[in-house]
């Protein structure tokens, strides 16, 4: 029988050197790709549709440097920010709440099931209803949305709590209140960093859906605008940078969770 | 861990039907005070809790469950199954090649950060507002966490599970199809949920964009004409046919990953 080496050598631990040496090929690959799509847009292969790569940068580079792009990245990113900050407000206030008093939590379980399977951008028709077309009626949507994961994760994160860890403070005569504060919160705040993460990828795609469908600002809706003027270049640019918003988010919220959580087990790499 | 059933509380009051009865209370509370704030104020924005009902069996009991329903459910099923089989297949492929994976790794990040309902425009200009762009926008915004699932699970097999398929001489393509699909079927699972999700909210915006008909076209449609319990009756039975997608799904996962759950209720 053959020897063939022992199983896969996992990644050396050494440094981003390796990291990057590692990452190389798959840059490369990134480039390559955006070439043949090049090449093969400039020789009429592919329906006009399609734009070249080299001209939709040069569309976001104008578009950045005119301030047409750039303006509506601040408008979706308030918008973002202002619906995510809200959602993590309440649903870690009832979250809280619900996972640390049992009768709460009993009394708001139905009507969460019951509103829970709602897909958020169902609720766009209701609250341009209440809210007009404006960011307010984008903020409330984009809420809703970004509500949900962190409110179950902030529940699970505070029922978690090691018994132990309460037994203890109670029996040094912390007050149930100093213990809610000192001991459950910071033990689920692992569960309410990834909850964050979660909630602020989606609250992304929902800013961005719900420009497209009924917005007056922002870069889905520059997106839908670009695509009516038949302006592919800078339509694709938009496309291109709600992409690395979301990269960029995704990158924020999972630092802020490795932050927020490096001395939990699961962070350090120990098993629980 | 979204649909988890939470951890059991260590302090409990009363009994479960105790429990159960104030849960229920606080639903039908709520609803009392919708009706009785509907009918004080007589606003056309928010019309009576029962008018809604009403409107719910008189549109969903007849030819526009059909009419709109209906064609929302074939395309999100047929979007939803083609990510399906599309992100399994490629995500245990690169999963299980550590090459291929570090290949295709940037790009695969990149488009995945992309708002799915972001490509709906190009759709539109591509393939026109028929079926055919909805399905391809489904697809497109289920199939990235189905595959980055799946490739994170086919990653983490345990290294004995494949060196023991290897010591006892099983080919490769055997190799990936009974050790490494098995055991990646726990992330898959985890990547088809949220790729479910992920189609239902796409079923609806894509209607709403660009659409003759469909639960999404029939809401935001309501809401424009002023058809104001039917946009209501269309949001509550969009949550119906959510819950019970989920439901389902949690059924054949529980099914299928039987195993797995037996085992690591054991390992624990």
């Amino acid at each position: 029988m053959d020897v063939s080496p022992p199983a896969p050598i996992r990644r050396p631990a050494t440094a981003a050197a390796a990291n990057a040496a590692a990452a190389l090929p798959g840059f490369l690959f990134f480039a390559a790709a955006a070439a043949v799509v090049e090449l093969a847009a400039r020789l009429g292969w592919l329906s006009s549709y399609f734009t070249p790569p080299t001209a939709i940068v040069a569309a976001m580079a104008r578009g950045l440097a005119d301030g047409d792009i750039s303006g509506q990245i601040g408008m979706t990113l308030l918008a973002f920010s202002e619906g995510l900050l809200l959602a993590a407000v309440l649903a870690i206030t009832i979250g809280v709440l619900m996972g640390a008093i049992p009768a709460v939590y009993d009394a708001l379980r139905i009507v969460m099931e019951f509103l829970r399977p709602v897909p958020s951008v169902a609720m766009i028709p209701l609250a341009i209803l209440f809210l007009g077309l404006g960011t307010s009626m984008r903020v409330a949507v984009i809420t809703y949305a970004a509500f949900w994961p962190l409110l179950v994760s902030t529940i699970y994160g505070v029922r978690a709590v090691d018994p132990v860890a309460l037994d203890t403070a109670r029996n040094f005569g912390v007050p149930p209140f100093e213990a809610l504060w000192r001991v459950t919160l910071p033990a689920a705040l692992v569960n309410v960093a990834t909850g964050l993460r979660v909630s602020a990828s989606i609250a992304l795609v929902v800013t961005v859906t719900t420009e497209l469908v009924a917005g007056n600002n922002g870069v889905g809706f520059y997106i839908a605008q670009m695509e009516q003027a038949s302006r592919l270049p800078s339509m694709y640019a938009g496309i291109v940078l709600t992409g690395v918003l979301g990269y960029l988010v995704n990158v924020l919220f999972s630092a802020l969770e490795r932050k927020v959580v490096f001395w939990s087990p699961s962070a350090r790499g120990t098993a629980q | 861990m979204r649909d988890a059933s939470l951890p059991a509380k260590r302090l409990y009051w009363g009994t479960r039907a105790q429990r159960n009865a104030l849960g229920i209370g606080v639903a039908l509370l709520l609803l009392v005070l919708w009706e009785t704030v509907a009918r004080v104020k007589g606003s056309v924005y928010l019309p009576p809790v029962t008018t809604v009902a009403k409107t719910f069996f008189q549109e969903w009991f007849s030819a526009q469950f059909r009419d709109q329903a209906i064609p929302s459910l074939y395309r999100m099923l047929a979007g939803y199954a083609a990510a399906s089989v599309l992100g399994v297949t490629l995500g245990v492929l690169i999963g299980a090649y550590r090459r291929l994976f570090r290949l295709l790794d940037p790009i695969l990040q990149f488009l995945r950060a992309i708002p799915p309902s972001a490509i709906i425009p190009v759709g539109i200009l591509l393939i026109g507002i028929g079926d055919a762009m909805k399905i391809v926008v489904i697809t497109f915004g289920a199939f990235w966490p189905i595959l980055i699932n799946a490739a994170d699970g086919a990653r983490n097999v345990p290294s004995e599970r494949l060196d023991t398929a290897r010591i006892f001489g099983v080919g490769a393509a055997d190799q990936l199809l009974s050790v490494t699909l098995p055991s990646a079927m726990p992330g898959i699972f985890a990547g088809l949920r949220t790729g479910l999700s992920i189609a239902f909210i796409m079923i609806v915006v894509s209607e709403m964009i660009g659409s003759t008909n469909g639960l999404g076209y029939y809401i935001l449609q309501s809401q424009r004409t002023f058809a104001i319990p039917e946009m209501y009756a269309g949001i509550v039975l969009l949550a119906i046919l959510g819950y019970c997608l989920n439901a389902g799904f949690l059924a054949v996962e529980h099914r299928v990953l039987a195993w797995h759950h037996g085992q690591s209720a054991r390992a624990v």
